[in-house]
């Protein structure tokens, strides 16, 4: 599978390098779907100029990155293109192999079922075959890469694509069982915005399973477990923040780079829900309502880790999609991640009820965006009430999309241990409602 | 017979030719400046501002008459009064009741108009930052050798004038807009003369050298209007700018009138108000100050065909100090460029690099975490 593989990562860097070459990355780069007010690349350089002219690129609302980048791009301001290249490449072959391996252990757990007989008698058809199974690493790599998202956010150079690399690696190092690499991917994504906080609880439970240590809170393993991740997680956080303040030996990054994404100052339009709430809300109540929606985004994670705690690794690709949709300062790059995955649950289809209608709304909503952001701002004939109620469609349709996938899991789940065709008490068909 | 007389008035035409011009050429440059600028600016709008207009457009009337052409005059006003529905006498601004004296005239180049006369675009009138596409006759293009007229009207208070009844410039503004014009060199004296309310508090915060200032009021006085016109229906002068008028008519271009005469313009019993001066930045005696060297545009034109050597320096014709005081430290022109630098090609500065102990750290522990996870067997293949 290294051939097409190669294929596609020579594909995928050509037309990013052609694309860069063309008067379109100029354009690209300005476009606020593609990047927001702590990933534009304009932003970066104008960090790294403040830093040569002897000013803290802190100082003042331009530079929101993490001390990190600035030393890493320090050094590679002139091959910043072949950076992002890389970290698409990075991501796309990192999913790669951590698919490959979740498929074998699916395959695995699977076969012992099976032999086990813990499967009903009609519901054969839904086991999984190698054979369906073998092209799926591809399929995730070529969903990733081609991606017209991912394609936009490379070309804008927006570091989105650093922090899907990182977080594509923390899942392949999850997956292989490696815990003190997890918990350092992890922590450096967390490093990066603070939303992949949630993704702990997924990777903890997986780790778990991996090593077979039972995942209930009245065994001192799991405690003891959790005390050794977290350490590890903690651990290489304060160590990072720590490093991070002795490169420019001054705490200013703290608030510019948490408090920005915490408390939402910047109200740019992006695709996400923040904005047009905070514009129009009093001063008297904008605590109250930034409190309110950061907690959505953390809220998810205890009840959907309860309900799907003997499957990680789904709760990891939904966790990462309600990320990517509630995050305060989203971009399409971060759809793009968790689009990335849906060739895993391609077996799930018979079992989507939406799947259209998403598909077209979010197709939609993609072309409209441009478009009413140029009646917006440009022709001045429309205003920022079309623009937001796009925005509202895109994760409408978003979360519609991460539901139904939900939907179609629990229910493949549960026709898995009770069987395809389902009768009620008195023969006739039954409907299986998610409550 | 005729031939003689020829003769003699070629001789005396030689003679008085041979008397070295180089001698008095000092004269000509005895005054610093070569070309006169006037800035005169009225600020209220409104039917009952009348005076205000009729105040600027009295000062323009005075300063044309004296020579200063209207290329070299940016007037601005903000309201029209002459064709202001409520004006009985379309096309005229008077200044004198009974409509003795029309003061609009039929070539009155206004430049900046009703809602143009902003602080804003005052303040770039002054300092020169217009943008590229501003026309010549909008713009104060005064040198170093420009002696500038800068006369304000409207209502005023301690420490601020009202533009336009909606915003206002403050006397360090101003202060500031004029250290901005000395450090461009864009005058060589400059002649400040307001007339409003506690108009002296406007130029209190004045730092700039060669500046000379009147006020017609002091603060915590109000200037009064002169008189009003029983058939216009408002005030049609200021009294402080009526006896300036009064004054300024009876100047002619090669009148040797000086400052001091012009700080004795309305008294306290014409003016009920207390006129004010600043002379302190001012580095010459006012009582060696020309009216017409702010309000006219004088040459002293003499045909010679001789050749004046100009690589040495002239001699001016400058009279001793009047009380034979210690002359006041010369102010200079603060440096532009750092001209040194550029000539001796100073070192680029360096740009920031990382500190050397985060660059230590972070790849120790990079290598660390790398020796953890593959193990430290690799470690006797390096070392």
């Amino acid at each position: 599978m290294v051939a097409p593989l190669s294929l596609l990562l020579i594909v995928a860097v050509t037309i990013r390098a052609a694309l860069y070459r063309s008067s379109l990355a100029e354009l690209i780069a300005e476009r606020v779907e593609v990047v927001s007010p702590i990933t534009a690349w304009k932003r970066v350089i104008e960090g790294l100029a403040l830093l040569d002219l002897g000013v803290s690129p802190y100082s003042g609302d331009v530079f929101h990155e993490t001390p990190l980048i600035i030393y890493l791009f320090h050094f590679l301001v002139d091959y910043a293109e072949i950076t992002f290249m890389l970290a698409d490449v990075i991501t796309a072959v990192a999913l790669y192999m951590a698919v490959k391996d979740f498929n074998k252990q699916v395959f695995r757990k699977q076969k012992f079922s099976v032999e086990a007989e813990r499967y009903p008698a009609d519901c054969l058809e839904l086991i999984r075959s190698p054979t369906e199974m073998f092209y799926i690493p591809l399929k995730v790599a070529m969903f990733y890469l081609l991606n017209p998202f991912t394609i936009l956010s490379c070309v804008a150079k927006s570091t989105c694509g650093l922090n899907n690399a990182v977080l594509s690696l923390f899942i392949l190092t999850t997956i292989k069982g490696n815990v003190l690499l997890s918990a350092i991917f992890l922590c450096l994504a967390t490093y990066q915005s603070i939303y992949p906080l949630t993704l702990c609880a997924p990777a903890m439970l997986y780790l778990m399973q991996h090593q077979y240590v039972p995942v209930n809170p009245r065994r001192a393993a799991f405690w003891w477990f959790l005390v050794q991740y977290l350490f590890m997680y903690l651990g290489s956080l304060f160590v990072i923040v720590c490093l991070s303040f002795f490169l420019l030996g001054s705490w200013d990054f703290l608030p510019s780079v948490y408090g920005f994404i915490l408390s939402v100052p910047d109200l740019t339009p992006n695709i996400g829900l923040f904005w047009y709430f905070f514009a129009e809300m009093f001063e008297h109540f904008r605590l109250f309502f930034l409190c309110v929606f950061q907690i959505n985004v953390f809220f998810y994670t205890v009840p959907l880790c309860i309900k799907l705690k003997d499957q990680p690794v789904f709760l990891m690709f939904m966790q990462l999609a309600v990320i990517s949709i509630f995050k305060s300062y989203p971009t399409v790059g971060d759809t793009a991640l968790y689009l990335a995955f849906l060739p895993v649950w391609s077996h799930l289809h018979r079992f989507l009820r939406n799947i259209f209608l998403v598909s077209c709304v979010l197709l939609a909503c993609s072309a409209l965006f441009p478009v009413l952001w140029h009646l917006w701002i440009y022709a001045g004939s429309a205003n920022s009430n079309f623009y937001y109620a796009i925005t509202l469609l895109f994760n409408v349709a978003q979360i519609l999309l991460v539901s139904d996938y939900f939907y179609a899991f629990l229910r493949r789940e549960h026709h898995l241990t009770a069987g395809l065709y389902l009768k009620k008490k008195d023969g006739s068909e039954a409907t299986l409602v998610l409550k | 017979m005729k031939l003689l007389t020829l003769l003699s008035l070629f001789v005396t035409y030689l003679v008085t030719d041979c008397i070295n011009i180089e001698n008095t050429a000092g004269q000509f440059f005895s005054s610093g400046h070569t070309n006169n600028w006037a800035v005169l600016v009225c600020t209220s709008r409104f039917w009952f501002n009348y005076r205000h207009v009729a105040n600027s457009l009295s000062v323009y009337r005075s300063v044309k008459r004296l020579g200063i052409p209207d290329s070299h005059i940016v007037l601005m006003l903000a309201d029209d009064m002459a064709c202001n529905h409520r004006n009985p006498k379309p096309a005229t601004v008077f200044s004198h009741k009974n409509m003795e004296l029309n003061v609009y005239g039929d070539d009155v180049e206004v430049d900046y108009r009703g809602y143009e006369v902003t602080v804003e675009n005052f303040l770039r009138v002054l300092t020169g930052r217009l943008p590229p596409s501003t026309p010549r006759s909008k713009r104060l293009l005064s040198d170093d050798r420009s002696n500038i007229l800068i006369y304000l009207t409207g209502h005023g208070g301690n420490g601020f004038l009202k533009f336009q009844d909606s915003e206002e410039i403050s006397n360090v503004e101003l202060a500031d807009a004029f250290e901005q014009m000395w450090q461009k060199r864009r005058y060589n004296e400059l002649l400040f003369i307001i007339d409003t309310c506690q108009g002296a508090s406007m130029y209190e915060r004045f730092y700039s050298p060669n500046i000379m200032a009147l006020a017609s009021s002091q603060v915590g006085e109000d200037s009064l209007s002169h008189q009003p016109d029983l058939a216009i229906g408002v005030h049609l002068m200021d009294r402080y700018t009526f006896y300036l008028l009064e004054f300024l008519e009876d100047i002619h271009p090669a009148s040797k009138a000086n400052m001091n005469d012009l700080f004795k313009v309305c008294p306290k019993s014409q003016c009920v108000s207390t006129p004010g001066h600043r002379t302190d930045l001012f580095q010459r005696d006012p009582g060696s100050v020309l009216i017409t060297d702010f309000f006219g545009s004088v040459r002293k034109v003499e045909i010679t065909t001789e050749v004046v050597n100009l690589t040495d320096p002239i001699e001016q014709v400058d009279e001793s100090p009047a009380n034979g005081e210690a002359r006041e430290e010369m102010y200079s022109y603060v440096d532009q460029l750092p001209v040194s630098e550029i000539i001796h090609q100073k070192p680029k500065q360096k740009d920031w690099h990382p500190p050397d102990g985060f660059i230590l750290g972070l790849w120790t522990l990079i290598l660390l975490v790398f020796f953890k996870t593959y193990g430290v067997k690799h470690l006797k293949h390096i070392f």
